[in-house]
């Protein structure tokens, strides 16, 4: 032994006693070497990331089209020109859902008309449904849906004509 | 031979000594831990920020207590309508303002007086005339702002001395309120300006000499404040139809970043909203109350400094003001912003400070004769400060510990005199403190330092730092020596948006970086630019991409402040130099 404080024990004892006094007496000062992402890794902390925003885009009915939800990607469809991002509703909107026939389309004929068949549906390549002939009932449903889209789902960008882009 | 299990395991009296040591010291460090003021996990999400942005801008922030959802708060109390409701009626101890001890029943009657007074001398007429206020803070800046709104008068005020003349040309107002020193300098002005066919009136604070009382010409009417007051306390008293809310009840006049002369009109709900968002500068457990003694580094003339003051006015405080709050000197010479300046406020005789509203330069000088005193003990300095820096990095600040009481507390006393102890709380605003000075200021100073952002077209603070944050990301910065410290997330009644966002680096996850924009109850609007002429003629148009000009307000309603400025992922502000 190189040297002798009786027992094994009390050495441990010892060696931990002036380990902690030492801490207290002399605490660490010099600051981590980078910010923690976590609260519990210390107190000057950043999380990692912002939080998420969606960038407000000008949709046009080609290229809203990708957005259907089948490659489990997100999820839009649009109402009297706004785009919504309805990705929080794939029970509904997605391949398998109810309405899946709106995602990546405009639904504002679909839903005046309170209907989901596909004739509601123009074809993406065409301009877009100017909707002169709805009754005024089915244009105030259509403001309806606008009003619980707004309410429930996140506003994300306008529909244009495909050449206005 | 090899020592055996047993002979490892001996115990002796001397092992159950050492264990009960040993147990003492770990408990000790275990819970005798520093608790962090406020937990860290609050300080992870400081801003509310909404979830769609529009191409090269940011999302909208607003302050996480106030929330998307939720409306501005525009008072500080439901009863506060208007100007006059911020002297609240229900409290009945007196408290010092400057050197006047005076309960608010006594400052409404001296207000109403003035009022009728004012209005029967100075011939006024409610909404057609308006004062131009040429004091220096004191009471009867207070009184005569509180007589003129009450009678829907506008009153004017300058946030610097060298706007005199291009707001006297362009704004002829119909009376002038100035002390009495500086009476020959405005009447040399008047004469100046060569407008002899009008009349000017003005109301003196304080004696005039006789001999300036001869050169008064005999189109300006001189009238003394105190012969005011006595003619208006005399009379029955004249009462006005209550002002609206949104009515504007003054004008601030300020320079802009490019010397421009901007005005920005005040009304009552832009006031009021600025009282209350100072009011939530606060914490819960120590929030402002009559006990407390203000002192302000910010001139009334601006926006920040009346909103300072019209909080202390309602939360029933002491309240003073420094030296260098004072825009009309007689002297050319400007006022330094050291430690003598803080201490003149306590020259008044006002109860020793308990909240300092100051200036970077101010907390500097401060901090820096604190440390420098501290450092005279070198050997205990060393323990002090390491123990204290490493309080502050887990969050945990007091003036009770022991090295306060070994060591600061003298640094303290010695630096600020015997009034150190009781200051609880600084408040940092009208410029840009360094990121490096925050940490050593929370340990000189022991007490929150709550760091915010102002500007002349908002009442009150427009970002303001959590007022128990004490994380410090200084070391880790690229640029220790020239950033700035963070400003924390928009107060309670801002919502804040950054323009020339860039929107590939946003979307790769990089920190927004931009022009700041913010709308709110405290924004104040400002006089476009065809109300605006330089004193040459010319309209003062505002340049394009300009955005502190004045005519900056956007389509809905949002102001530049020609800030620029980096959003954090906590939701905190910091200001990019």
């Amino acid at each position: 032994m190189a040297f002798d404080v009786g027992t094994p024990i009390n050495t441990a004892f010892l060696l931990f006693i002036l380990y902690s006094v030492q801490k207290i007496v002399f605490p660490s000062s010099s600051p981590p070497k980078e910010i923690p992402n976590e609260f519990r890794s210390g107190y000057s902390w950043l999380p990692k990331s912002h939080q998420p925003t969606v960038l407000f885009k000008t949709y046009t009915p080609k290229t809203l089209e990708p957005f259907h939800g089948r490659d489990n990607g997100r999820i839009l469809l649009a109402i009297n020109g706004i785009v919504f991002d309805v990705t929080a509703g794939r029970s509904f909107y997605g391949p398998n859902g109810m309405y899946g026939n709106f995602a990546g389309r405009d639904a504002s004929r679909g839903m005046a008309k309170q209907s989901f068949d596909v004739e509601m549906l123009i074809p993406v390549d065409q301009p877009l449904d100017k909707l002169i002939d709805l009754q005024p009932d089915e244009i105030d449903n259509m403001k309806g849906w606008v009003e619980h889209f707004s309410n429930k789902y996140i506003i994300c960008g306008k529909l244009v004509e495909n050449d206005a882009v | 031979m090899a020592p055996s299990i047993s002979d490892l395991l001996v115990t002796d009296d001397l092992t159950i000594l050492l264990g009960l040591i040993a147990g003492t010291v770990f408990l000790l460090r275990t819970f005798y831990r520093p608790q962090p003021l406020v937990h860290p996990i609050l300080l992870g999400r400081q801003s509310e920020v909404t979830k769609v942005r529009n191409p090269g801008e940011s999302a909208v922030y607003r302050n996480y207590g106030t929330g998307l959802m939720n409306r501005f708060p525009l008072r500080p109390h439901k009863d506060v309508q208007v100007l006059s409701d911020l002297v609240r009626s229900d409290m009945e101890t007196s408290r010092t303002l400057w050197n006047t001890k005076i309960t608010n029943a006594t400052l409404q009657d001296r207000v109403a007086s003035f009022g009728t007074g004012l209005l029967r001398m100075a011939q006024l007429q409610s909404q057609e005339s308006n004062v131009l206020l040429l004091l220096n803070d004191c009471i009867e800046f207070l009184i005569a702002d509180l007589a003129l709104s009450s009678h829907s008068i506008p009153s004017m005020t300058l946030a610097a001395p060298h706007l005199l003349s291009p707001v006297l040309d362009t704004h002829p107002p119909s009376a002038i309120i100035t002390h009495a020193e500086f009476l020959p300098t405005l009447l040399e002005l008047i004469y100046d300006a060569g407008e002899e066919g009008r009349h000017h009136t003005i109301v003196v604070v304080g004696e005039p000499s006789s001999r300036v009382m001869a050169s008064v010409a005999s189109k300006v009417k001189i009238l003394l404040w105190t012969d005011v007051e006595r003619e208006g306390f005399k009379v029955p008293k004249i009462m006005s139809p209550l002002p609206k809310p949104s009515d504007v009840f003054s004008v601030s006049f300020f320079a802009d970043a490019n010397g421009h002369v901007q005005g920005t009109q005040i009304t009552h709900i832009n006031l009021t909203a600025g009282v209350a968002g100072i009011h939530a500068l606060f914490p819960v457990s120590a929030l402002l109350s009559s006990l407390d003694t203000v002192v302000s580094s910010h001139s009334l003339g601006g926006t920040y400094g009346r909103a300072v003051a019209y909080a202390a006015i309602f939360e029933g405080t002491s309240f003073a003001t420094t030296e260098s709050s004072k825009l009309f000197h007689l002297d050319e010479g400007t006022v330094k912003q050291d430690v003598t300046d803080v201490l003149s406020a306590q020259l008044y005789s006002i109860p020793s400070a308990t909240i300092l509203f100051l200036k970077p330069a101010h907390l500097d000088a401060l901090v820096d004769g604190i440390l420098r005193d501290a450092k005279k003990s070198f050997l205990l300095n060393a323990f002090a400060w390491r123990h204290k820096i490493a309080g502050v990095s887990e969050g945990f600040v007091s003036k009770d510990t022991l090295w306060d009481r070994l060591v600061y507390d003298a640094a303290r006393a010695n630096v600020i005199g015997e009034g150190a102890g009781t200051v609880r709380t600084i408040v940092v605003g009208e410029g840009l403190l360094p990121a490096n000075l925050l940490t050593p200021a929370r340990v000189a100073l022991s007490c929150p330092i709550i760091n915010t952002l102002t500007h002349p077209a908002v009442v009150g603070p427009v970002f303001a730092l959590h007022a128990l944050d004490l994380q410090d990301f200084s070391t880790l910065e690229e640029d220790p020596v020239n950033s700035l410290a963070p400003v924390g997330p928009p107060t309670v009644s801002i919502e804040a948006k950054l323009l020339g966002v860039n929107d590939s680096a946003v979307e790769n996850g990089a920190d927004p970086s931009g022009t700041l924009v913010v709308r709110g109850p405290p924004v104040t609007k400002q006089l476009s630019g065809e109300e605006l002429e330089t004193p040459s003629g010319y309209v003062n148009v505002p340049t394009g991409e300009s955005t502190s000009s004045g005519n900056s307000d956007d389509e809905d309603g949002w102001t530049a402040l020609g800030v620029k400025i980096r959003v954090l992922t906590n939701g905190a502000f910091r200001v990019v130099v």
